[in-house]
């Protein structure tokens, strides 16, 4: 239900913004670069470049599953265009604190408002850090505002999809997950 | 420096601290900000206040980043006055259209001081 909202918006950026330039580059197709698209170097190198110039902080890839925490914080950006899907942010509440602290300069006791914009802003610069890797979906993708989710014992599920990265990293001794979810391209 | 009076249009607050920060680390430390939560808000703070400079996030709810620039040289609001538009879309053709609808800058999210150092002291200086 929420895929399908952000997804939708993403849709309507991506021919809101574009005007006829952008329709005439709708004829280009990723089919033939799906590899580059699914390269799984790209999030990495996205999530390493966001967390080291907003946070300043260094990030690796956690090859552990993240710790179940009984509170969690979920951001979904949308992608409409060429490609459709979803950049979906998942913490725990320390590490959704840890990151807004950082990006702030400010402390916080519970993830608030505050923790939760910051939440989104970071998975809108993940979802935009990631397809301007590839040059096509950086003009041809649209990204939706995001949308961020907080509470306990969610999945997120999504039905068939194209491809799927699905990665955890750490920092600082706090783990999060970032998902690349392709469920068409065009 | 004289005191530089800036608008920062974002709908997130937390981006708008972010830029406020980097704005003064860039060595505009007499600083005076005004935000807007959105294009529309942006517009009305321009019919009410002078800035020097104006900040604006592209993607944003209600009214989006380039319509508010298009809003701003139809309404002849503001003339004169450098915008830099700060985003994540980072396409060439976005920064065209950017450029198109009036705009002096263009800094990609994420970003660091000194990137904003760079795009928006010349344009402050110039004006």
């Amino acid at each position: 239900m929420l895929l399908n909202g952000v997804r939708k918006a993403a849709i309507a950026t991506s021919r809101g913004g574009g005007g006829n330039e952008m329709e005439r580059t709708m004829a280009i197709s990723l089919r033939e670069s799906v590899q580059q698209v699914s390269d799984p170097r790209n999030l990495d190198a996205s999530v390493e470049e966001v967390f080291q110039m907003m946070l300043g902080v260094n990030c690796r890839r956690d090859p552990g599953t993240q710790a179940k925490e009984s509170e969690s914080v979920t951001a979904v950006v949308g992608f409409g265009g060429l490609l459709s899907g979803a950049c979906v942010f998942n913490s725990g509440r320390e590490a959704a604190i840890k990151i807004a602290t950082h990006l702030t300069g400010m402390e916080f006791d519970e993830v608030d408002d505050t923790v939760k914009d910051g939440i989104g802003e970071i998975c809108n610069m993940l979802a935009g850090a990631w397809k301007g890797k590839v040059p096509n979906l950086a003009a041809n993708c649209g990204l939706s505002v995001p949308a961020v989710i907080t509470g306990s014992d969610y999945k997120l599920h999504v039905q068939a999809p194209e491809f799927q990265l699905h990665h955890a990293y750490r920092f600082e001794d706090t783990s999060f997950e970032v998902t690349i979810v392709c469920d068409g391209i065009q | 420096m004289s005191e530089i009076r800036a608008l920062i249009v974002d709908d997130s607050s937390v981006m708008r601290k972010i830029v406020e920060r980097s704005l003064r680390q860039a060595g505009l430390s007499a600083l005076v900000v005004y935000e807007a939560g959105s294009g529309t808000d942006g517009l009305d703070v321009l019919k009410s206040k002078q800035v020097d400079l104006i900040l604006s996030d592209i993607n944003m709810p209600s009214m989006d980043g380039l319509e508010f620039l298009r809003q701003i040289r139809a309404q002849n609001l503001a003339p004169g006055v450098p915008v830099v538009m700060i985003t994540t879309e980072s396409s060439e053709e976005h920064v065209k259209q950017a450029i198109l609808a009036g705009a002096q800058g263009y800094i990609r999210k994420p970003f660091t001081a000194e990137q904003v150092k760079e795009r928006v002291l010349s344009l402050v200086n110039a004006a």
